[in-house]
This record gives C-alpha cells, structure tokens and sequence, in this order.
C-alpha cells in the first residue's frame, strides 16, 4: 500500500512537470508583437556590430542581441519575420537559409523593433549585403586564454561556418594537456595541413590525405606550404615575452633571434639560405606565393632589446624560389617599408599581398594600433582598409580560397579577446565591413574566456580528428636533416 | 497489531534512526560552518556560474545535470552558512535515499542504517579536499535516487529491469561520482584560506587578528598579514614580528606556480598599483581554475580594467558579472561608481611605458616609484624587501632616491634602525648621521646595542633581526 501510493505521487509529480513544462513553453513562445511604435533614427545597439556589412550566401544565421534592457524583439529582415521575448535574435537555421537562397547578390533591410520601458520602438533600418561568391566553409582557430603566457585546457576547434557545428582537431584531454598551434592547409585544401603539438615528444603533425605522421622539423614556428604541398617555408625564433609597464599596452613579445627556412616533404631535407639567415637580421612569417615562384617574408635589422624594441621594424620583403630544384633565389627585393609588417599572406589568386602594420614589433596582437592592410602586387597600390580596421588589434589573417574572403582576428569589441571576422573583397578589390562569426547563441561572445587565436579557412572538413592525432603523437618522427 | 499502526519497537528503531541521522548530520554542518567555512569561500571563488543559456548549453556529456546542479550551488557558498548547509543537506537526501532504498530491498534495519551512516561520513570526508567538488555527491545523489526508485518495484525482474533501464539515463544525467584518495582535514589549509577570504573581503584588522592569534604562521598567513600592515602603512612596524618573514615580493610567477601563490601575486600586485601584472596574474589564475573561470578574478579584471582606463576591457567583465546571482549588484555598483571607487588607485597608476621582461617586484616597484614616489605601499614593500634580505647597500639605495631625494624621509624605528647600520659600517661622519638619523631615541638605542650586540633585549629590532636571524633565501 505505502509502496503504491508512493509510485502514484512519482506519477503526479511527473504530470504536474510536464504540464508546467508545456506551459512554460507555451508562454515563451507567445511573444509580442510590436503596435504604437516610435521611430527613432537611430541604428540599433546590437551586438555584434552586423550593421550594413557584407555576408556571403553560405553563412550560418546573423544571431544578435540588443544591448538594451528590452523585453521583447522584433526583427524584420526581408521576408523573414522573426519575434521573440528578450532582447536576442536568434534565426532559425531553415528559415535562415532559405532567406540566404533568395537574397544571394540582393540587398536585404534589416528592421529591429524593440519593446523597452513598455514603449515599442522602431530603430533605423540597416541593410545586408549578400554576395553569391560564397566563403570557404570551414575555420579552424586555437581557443586559448589571450595571456598565451601559459595554457590549460587548449583546444584547436573546426568550426563549419555555414552552421555552428564544431569540432576538436587538437583536445587538451587526448593530448595530456598540451600546448598546440597554427593549423595550417596548403590551398586552404583540407586534404593537407599541418599543425604543432608541443612540449616533449610533439612535433609537427602534418596531414596528407588524412594520414597523419609527425615531423620533427627543428625549431619551426610560423610556416606555409608551397603549391604543390611539397616544401613548407618556416621560422624559427626565440621568442621571449616582455611587459610593458603602461597596463593599457600590456604585453610584447620579440624574437632575440629568428631565421626562415625551406623544408622539402619529400626528401626530408632542410634548404637554408645566407640571404635567410642573416645574424644581423630578424626574418620571420614566410609564405609561399600561390605560383609557388616567391617566399613573402618579414625582416627587420637587428636592435638592442627589449630596450630598443620600439625601433624594430619589419619590412615586407620577398626572395625567389625554384619549386623544381628546390633552390632560394639570391635577391630580396623589399616591397613595404612603413611601420612595421607582420602575416604577409597572398591571396590564392596572386592579386593581392594582405599584412599587419603596427608601429614597432612583431607580436601585433596586443598592439591596439595594428591594422590590415592591402597590397594589390598587380598595380602597387596600396589600401590601409580603413573600413575593416579598428582602434584595437586587427590581425593575423587567412584568405578564402576564392580571393574573395578572408578571415582576422580582431580585438575590437574588448581590446582583450580575438574573435574571427570575415570581410568581402569584390571584384575591383574594394574591402566591404567585416562581420564576426556568428554564433548559435548571442551572449556567446559575452560569456567566452577565450580568444579566438590563428584563425584559418577551409575548403573542407579535415579528415582526421583528435584521436587521430593523439594515435599520430606516438609514432616515432620523422627527422629532417 | 494493525496494519498502519506502528509497534513500540518500531518505533523506537525510527526514532533510533532518526537520531543517529540527525547527530551525523549536525556533527557535519558544525564542522563545516565552524571549523571548515573558509574552503566554502574558496570553491565559491574559483569558479564561475552564469544564469545564461549559452552557458548553460554548455553542460553536456555524461554528469552534466550533476555538474550543473553543483556548481550552480556552490556558487551560493558565498552566503554565511550557506555552504555547510548544502553540503549537509546534500549527504542527508543522499543518506536517505540509501536506507530507505536497503529498506525496500530487505536488507536488515542496522545494516542498512550502518551502510547508509558509512556512505554519508565517505562523502563528507570527500569535501575535506578542496578540489573535490559538490557535483560529485550530487552524482553520488542521482544514484542513490535511481536504487531507491527501484526499490519501489516489486518482484526482481521488474528491479532489474528498471535498474537496466536506469542505469543509462543516470549516468547520462549524472555521470560517476569522482573517487579521491581521501585525506583528513587541512586545517592549516583552512588557517589559510581564512586570512585569505577577510583580506578579501576587506577584514583587514580580523586579518591582523587572525594571524597575530595564531602559534604558527604560514607564508600566506604572514603574506596577507603583512599585505593588510601595508595598506595601514605599518608594514615597516610589524616586519619583524614574525621570522622568518614572507612578503610575497621575491616570488615569480610562471607555468609551475601553483595557483595560490599566482592568486596571492596578484593581490600583492593591486595593492601595489600595478596593473598590467594585476591584470597577468589574474588571466593566469583564471587559466588554472575551475574551467578556466573565476569568479574572483573576474571581479578584479574589472577592477584593474577601470583602474587603466581600459573601460571595453572593464564592460567585458562587467557583463559576465551581471550574469551571476551573487556579484550582479556589485558589478553594476562598479560600472556606476568605479571611477570614484577606485580614485586612489587611479592616481598611483604607472604612467611611463617601459618594457622589461622580467616580473621581478622590486623593479615593478621601483618603476611604479618612479612615476608615483606618494606610493607608500611600493616604497614599504621595496625598502622592506631590501631590509628582509640584509640588503643595506640597495636600501639605502632606494632610501635615498625616494625618501631623501623627493624630501620626503620616512622615519620608521625599522628605517632608521637600518640607517644606523649603513652609517656605522661607513664609518659617516656626523652631518651624515644627523641627516638621516632623525629619531633621537633610535641613536640611544643604537649605542646600547653596540654595548650588547646581539642581546635577546634588543629582539625585535632590526640591528638583531641583522645580526642573528637568517635571510630568506631567493
């Protein structure tokens, strides 16, 4: 009897879940709709910034909240309608996508009304630009705290950037805690790729074709493939961290030495070149052209440091290279000496050259002055991308395989955490306002801890994941000579 | 005897049962709330809960109602009494469950209750440790719910079916509860923790209390002793009260710092006004806590952000704050009277860029002096640094560029104590003496020592501290 009436009271208490459940449901999804509006000409504060920006046709929904203490949303976005309580917007993903189908090289007004203090009211329309020249669809990105000091937790992520689907390329967990860096694709193929695993026992872990070996490529750092994927052009350095003791510019980092080298997949072998590996010089961020026919790199004369640290300077410099013998040319011809350069990267169809700026250094990532700027290698020209760049960091940056998209990590919404934004360059290489990387949740950006570090695009899913890479980590390396 | 109706003895087992559980039970929550508050305090700050979707989405994988539902509670361990009553409330409905499940199977009456005491004392040694976390008997709770609601059934095959049934679901819920070696109670850990959590609440003079009330003194214990005297301006009053003596100014921080001392590193470096490594040693802290979030530091990267000027960086933290239940009020406090609230330190603020790439305090310091020689709080700690180490040479040094050059002596017992010694290993001549030994009193004493150095009467002075005590090695 006892036992009974105690099941019937489990039943009961299940009922009254259930319906305070559906209720609650019920009540959440009744959302108000705006009357007695007032209009303001204001464009609304929403976060992130997706006011009259540029976004490919493949992009995942715009999710935004409004920084106003609102109780209710609306927002009109073309033919989608979309109301809800609370002050996010959150598309649904079909909708979303069926909005993208229509609107591809159309622009779409954007209406937000918002129901503050029990008074609707009509912000200024703003628009949407959508281009059919669609982004790579995939970015793989480090997320780490921005200290970069020290780590707990890494993770290299894969984000699809046509949904919000993620996945781990590199996990703390698989990888006993290991520091890990710059996912790197060849082409921005991801059939081929590599990327660090630090600390004893790690390496390089190169993918080809989902098979993944580890490479012992001595003191590497910042490296990229040539076109046909058989040599890889990398740095080495000594990096050491500095403070500054102004807390607004908080910390630098420079190389008390640093060369560029040349390393043939095939042959296992490391090219070097005087020209490369000057004592008197710092030179760092090589990549290949897309011809395959240049090394971009950076180099700056040798300074005492840290003291002198605010007269070093990069220049953008370039020095042949023979793919079919594999020989470094024997002229550096310099391309950009203002300020000082950081991340050239060519973009796929050999138009443009697109770097960091800032005024002294070579780790723009705490600089609130480094910008992108923009090379067009056919005319000279040079554009300081002013509608891209921010009061804080914008920078290291990864080009869509198309030329028509890249990707950045910028500082701007905090001065202290990177997120990716990506930014349309048309076909007369005019630069269109960026737009962060969506996320399922608006308040993500709010909430994360982390920065979105070495953001890299993707024309595929990477065929391996973190168990693969935690397998390849035992496998004896392959050494270089 | 009718059914429904309880006989004597069964009575008396009941309330048998009922009174062991409710001793147990009491002698826990006694000893949490009264002898073990502090590590309450410890987990509440090393951690983060926010009242967000997109955190709360972030739960997932098995355990996740556990881990949910525990840090969601351990964030109210910053209310007094809070956390030993969770913890005890958390054991009971888990002792419960047990025996009343046994009971269900059968099993005998003692057995059962003596199970059921076991499991309850396990679980409150567990919390002993401070990184066994409140999700773990929570997960121990889901369990023991899923036993007793087999219990319910009747007939073996129904239980085993529901338990096979169950099992999955628990699981999914709330996970495997974490197995510890386990450990008796730090109590030295908990001395710790305590002057600790008053110095940040800004007990000072309970801090003061605390530690001059104790036998035996700690690093951290004398480090937020010595950190509260600083903020009185009394360190140099109080440095040789305890020997050997931490300032905390001769540690760095780095991958293998433990967490305590990074934390400990950026109290010191608040209050000392520098705040890019206030603000490094907070992100740091953060990297080594729970999740890699801390509820603390948070607070003070929002404090450190207005102190720089640096208002983005300040409303990133601010927002996260607003999220939590027991820190809301606070941020939007700070977030309308920051710029007044921390006036002070805004005025100490470091306002030259230099670049060094070291983290070693006593350049911190001195560049701080540089731009700000009013620090009283730099120049106690760079002076009394110096003096810790018998390092006459470089304090008289900094003595001279901040005290005697900006005319503005400091004339500590401990300072000029220290002089004389710099004076009479030069062999000054008079008009040396008479501009730096100001206090009369100092001199007398000084000869008197000379007559009986090293005598147990002049303990406490800085000429014995010199003399007999051994300097901490760096």
């Amino acid at each position: 009897m006892k036992v009974r009436s105690v099941k019937l009271k489990v039943y009961e208490w299940m009922i009254s879940l259930s319906f305070i459940i559906c209720l609650l449901s019920f009540s959440m999804a009744c959302s108000h709709a705006p009357k007695d509006v007032l209009q303001s000409n204001e464009l609304p504060p929403i976060y992130p910034d997706y006011c009259d920006v540029t976004i490919p046709e493949n992009i995942a929904p715009l999710n935004f909240l409004l920084r106003a203490d609102c109780e209710a949303i609306e927002v009109k976005a073309g033919e989608l309608t979309l109301n809800a309580n609370g002050n996010e917007a959150v598309f649904d993903i079909d909708d979303w996508k069926a909005l993208m189908q229509q609107s591809a090289d159309k622009e779409i007004e954007v209406t937000v009304t918002a129901l503050i203090n029990g008074t609707w009211k009509q912000y200024k329309p703003f628009k949407w630009q959508v281009v059919s020249d669609k982004v790579d669809p995939y970015l793989t990105y480090r997320l780490i705290e921005p200290d970069y000091e020290i780590w707990n937790n890494v993770q290299i992520q894969q984000r699809c950037v046509e949904n919000f689907d993620v996945n781990a390329l590199g996990h703390y967990e698989q990888l006993e805690n290991r520091c890990m860096n710059c996912h790197t694709y060849a082409n921005q193929d991801p059939k081929l790729s590599m990327m660090y695993v630090r600390g004893p026992g790690g390496g390089a872990i190169l993918n080809r074709d989902g098979v993944l070996s580890k490479l012992n490529i001595p003191g590497s750092v910042y490296f990229g493939f040539s076109p046909s994927g058989r040599y890889i052009t990398y740095s080495t350095q000594k990096i050491i961290p500095a403070f500054h003791s102004l807390a607004s510019k908080r910390l630098e980092v420079y190389d008390a030495a640093s060369n560029i080298y040349v390393a043939d997949m095939q042959e296992h072998r490391i090219i070097s070149s005087p020209l490369l590996s000057d004592s008197l010089k710092f030179e760092t961020f090589p990549t290949f052209s897309p011809d395959g026919k240049y090394i971009y790199y950076c180099s700056a004369d040798t300074v005492s440091l840290p003291h002198d640290i605010k007269n070093l300077q990069y220049s953008l410099v370039r020095i042949s290279f023979d793919e079919s013998t594999g020989t470094i040319g024997t002229q550096v011809d310099t391309l950009f000496s203002e300020r000082s350069v950081c991340h050239p990267r060519i973009s796929p169809d050999g138009r443009f050259v697109l770097y960091t700026v800032a005024d002294y250094g070579t780790f723009p990532i705490w600089h609130p002055e480094a910008d992108l700027q923009m090379i067009n290698l056919q005319t000279g020209a040079v554009d300081g991308l002013s509608i891209v760049n921010s009061e804080k960091s914008d920078t290291y940056h990864s080009w869509s395989s198309n030329s028509s998209w890249f990707v950045f990590a910028s500082k701007r919404d905090d001065g202290l955490y990177g997120k990716p934004y990506f930014c349309y360059i048309d076909k007369d290489g005019k630069a269109h306002k960026p737009f962060c990387l969506p996320q399922e949740y608006p308040t993500f950006y709010d909430n994360n801890l982390k920065s979105f570090n070495a953001p890299e695009l993707g024309k595929g899913k990477v065929p391996f994941d973190v168990d693969d890479v935690a397998k390849a980590m035992k496998k004896q390396s392959v050494v270089f000579k | 005897m009718k059914s429904g109706t309880l006989s004597r003895h069964q009575l008396k087992s009941k309330a048998t049962v009922f009174l062991l559980f409710t001793f147990l039970l009491l002698s826990i929550w006694c000893f949490f709330q009264f002898w073990y508050p502090y590590h309450f305090f410890f987990q509440e700050q090393n951690q983060l809960f926010l009242w967000s979707e997109d955190y709360i989405s972030s739960y997932t994988g098995a355990g996740w109602l556990a881990k949910l539902v525990g840090d969601f509670l351990t964030q109210l361990y910053y209310y007094l009494y809070v956390g030993a009553t969770i913890l005890t409330i958390c054991i009971a409905l888990t002792g419960t469950l047990l025996y009343k499940a046994l009971k269900n199977f059968k099993v005998g009456r003692v057995v059962a209750l003596i199970l059921a005491l076991v499991v309850m004392t396990f679980l409150a040694i567990c919390h002993f440790s401070t990184s066994y976390r409140l999700s773990s008997t929570i997960a121990m709770t889901g369990w023991c719910l899923l036993l007793w609601l087999v219990s319910l059934m009747h007939g073996w095959k129904i239980r085993l079916m529901l338990l096979a049934l169950g099992m999955l679901p628990t699981w999914l819920l709330f996970g495997l509860p974490e197995v510890k070696k386990l450990q008796g109670p730090d109590l030295i850990l908990e001395k710790d923790f305590a002057v600790d959590c008053e110095y940040y609440f800004g007990n000072h003079d309970k801090v003061i209390r605390m530690v001059e009330g104790q036998d035996k003194w700690t690093d951290q214990m004398l480090f937020f002793y010595n950190l509260a005297q600083a903020q009185r301006g009394e360190l140099p009053d109080h440095l040789l009260k305890f020997t050997p003596n931490y300032l905390g100014t001769f540690e760095k921080i780095g991958p293998e710092t433990p967490m305590l001392t990074i934390r400990n590193m950026n109290e010191l470096y608040w209050a000392l006004g520098d705040m890019t490594f206030t603000e490094r040693a907070a992100m740091m802290t953060n990297v080594f806590s729970h999740n890699n979030r801390n509820v603390r530091m948070m607070r003070r990267l929002a404090e450190c952000n207005i102190v720089s000027g640096d208002s983005l960086a300040a409303e990133k933290y601010l927002r996260i704050l607003d999220k939590t239940l027991v820190y809301s009020r606070w941020a939007k406090n700070i977030r309308q009277h920051g710029k007044q609230i921390y006036q002070k330190k805004i005025q100490m603020v470091n306002q030259r860029d230099t670049i060094s790439i070291t983290d070693n305090a006593h350049f911190l310091m001195m560049q701080l002096l540089d731009t700000n020689p009013d620090n009283t709080i730099a120049l106690d700690y760079i002076l009394c640094s110096n003096l810790l180490l018998k390092d006459i040479t470089n304090f008289k040094r900094d003595y001279d560029r901040y005290c005697i050059d900006t005319g503005k002596p400091r004339l500590k017992p401990l300072y000029q104590e220290a002089l004389c010694i710099w004076l009479a290993g030069t062999n000054a001549p008079q008009e040396e003496w008479e501009k730096y030994i100001r206090r009369a009193d100092v001199f007398q004493r000084f000869q008197q020592y000379n007559e009986q150095r090293g005598s147990t009467q002049f303990k406490g002075s800085y000429w014995y501290y010199f003399d007999k005590i051994k300097a901490p090695e760096i």
